[in-house]
């Protein structure tokens, strides 16, 4: 592959992206830590506490409980089972989600790449999950579950939005469309060969897929382990949705209508 | 909802931002604008009977040589055209910089907007408008909120035809 030379004045602005779309995250992420303290019934001076536990699961988690999953992975888990889910109990849910989200995904990456079939990450997920049903359980099922979490379909030159889907409530849908068709071009404009679309945003919580056809794009939020086989699935369904959108672009200008498509297609499907 | 893009374009420190600000209330940080180059905002307005949703593009302003990206004037229904009638060097070339709206836009017409009116005389302004090129839509002041309203009502308008 050639690589093109890198302008440092580009990647500056780049990284100021980069916290740019960290920074909401990080908000995103401390009101969810709120939530989940109020949840739990922690008392109330203990948040700062937490939050300061959560930054430090975040930055040291590889080293905390990286050894301890590794060795788990390849003794087929079994023994340590209860040693993670004691280590995770405690501090619970999503605040740890993005954590092991990403912990997981790098490791089943690179296990994956030695040993190939001798696991795969459902034999994994089911045997870290068989078992007690007790709240870890419910926690490390949400963890890994790949779920859609938005859809978005988006003109692609006005970066109007045409249809969606959102599982929670975000913010402006509008306003997501319209900064999403921005960033997406000052990236391609600024990073890619020409004719080269930008296909994939990994933010920490989630994975943003974007699938470019002739006047729309559709963008996808997922969050969990999204494995080859949810991946490929998914890459077929949205396949699916856009021939039926761009065969009848009247799904275009009707917004109820298309939304009620995309739920049929892509969540229910 | 019908729902439109709309573009604020001109020289660096006009006031776009400022007027954007006086019209709608903002979610995304302005910081977006100096990394990336532009920051959309929406704002619903009603026109003749008409509930339309505005989503506008506010581009940055440049000297000249940074690049913005050309995609961002793609697939706008309207523009806006911002100077500042207390800077020379922002309407002196103001023929150059539309043709470049329009040709990177493809729109046809343009409203022509000159800002921070509260920095000058009556007369003044007069002196302005007889040496600016082309026909201004509208005088406003960010800062004292004058005839902001007015400008994105006729954006609006535009972006309906
Ligand atoms: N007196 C006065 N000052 C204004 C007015 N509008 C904007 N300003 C000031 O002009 C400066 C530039 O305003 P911005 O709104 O940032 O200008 P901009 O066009 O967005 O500039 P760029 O984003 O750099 O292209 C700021 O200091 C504003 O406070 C106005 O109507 N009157
Ligand atoms: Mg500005």
């Amino acid at each position: 592959m050639k690589k093109t030379p890198v302008d440092s004045t580009k990647d500056n602005r780049f990284e100021l992206l980069r916290e740019l779309l960290l920074a909401e995250d990080r908000d995103k992420f401390e009101a969810l830590s709120k939530e989940v303290i109020l949840r739990e019934k922690l008392k109330n001076n203990v948040s700062p506490l937490v939050d300061e536990k959560i930054l430090d699961l975040r930055e040291k988690f590889p080293e905390y409980f990286g050894d301890t999953i590794t060795q788990t992975i390849k003794v087929q888990i079994r023994d340590s089972q209860d040693e993670v889910v004691e280590a995770l109990y405690p501090i619970m849910g999503k605040l740890v989600k993005k954590a092991i989200v990403s912990e997981i995904t790098k490791l089943t990456e690179s296990v994956n790449k030695t040993v190939k079939e001798k696991f795969s990450i459902q034999e994994i997920l089911k045997r870290f999950i068989r078992g007690k049903k007790n709240d870890a359980d419910i926690v490390l099922q949400e963890v890994f579950e790949p779920i859609i979490e938005e859809v978005f379909v988006i003109e692609k030159d006005s970066g109007l939005l045409s249809g969606s889907y959102s599982r929670g409530n975000i913010a402006d849908k509008d306003m997501v469309s319209g900064m999403l068709t921005a960033i997406k071009s000052f990236a391609e404009d600024a990073f890619s060969k020409e004719g080269q679309d930008l296909e994939d945003i990994k933010f920490e919580t989630f994975q943003l897929s974007i699938q470019n056809f002739k006047s729309i794009y559709i963008a996808i939020a997922c969050s969990g382990v999204l494995n080859a086989s949810f991946k490929e699935e998914l890459s077929d369904r949205i396949h699916n949705l856009a021939e039926i959108i761009l065969r009848d672009r009247s799904f275009l200008s009707e917004e109820e209508r298309l939304n009620t498509l995309i739920v049929k297609e892509l969540i229910e499907a | 909802m019908i729902a439109k893009k709309v573009l604020l374009v001109g020289n660096f420190g006009v006031g776009k931002t400022s007027l954007i600000r006086r019209f709608v209330l903002n979610e995304f940080s302005e910081d977006y604008i100096s990394t990336i180059g532009v920051r959309v905002s929406k704002k619903v307005v009603s026109y003749q009977n008409e509930t339309i949703k505005l989503m506008i593009w506010d581009v940055a302003g440049t000297n000249g040589d940074e690049k913005i990206p050309k995609a961002y004037f793609l697939g706008a229904h309207a523009a806006m055209f911002v100077f500042d009638l207390s800077r020379e060097e922002t309407y002196l070339t103001i023929d150059k910089n539309l043709k470049m709206v329009r040709d990177l836009s493809g729109l046809k017409d343009i409203t022509i907007v000159g800002n921070k009116k509260d920095l000058l005389s009556a007369t003044e302004i007069d002196n302005v408008i007889q040496k600016v090129s082309v026909d201004i839509d509208l005088i406003t002041s960010a800062k004292e909120g004058d005839y902001v309203e007015d400008a994105f009502m006729k954006l609006t308008a535009q972006a309906l035809k």
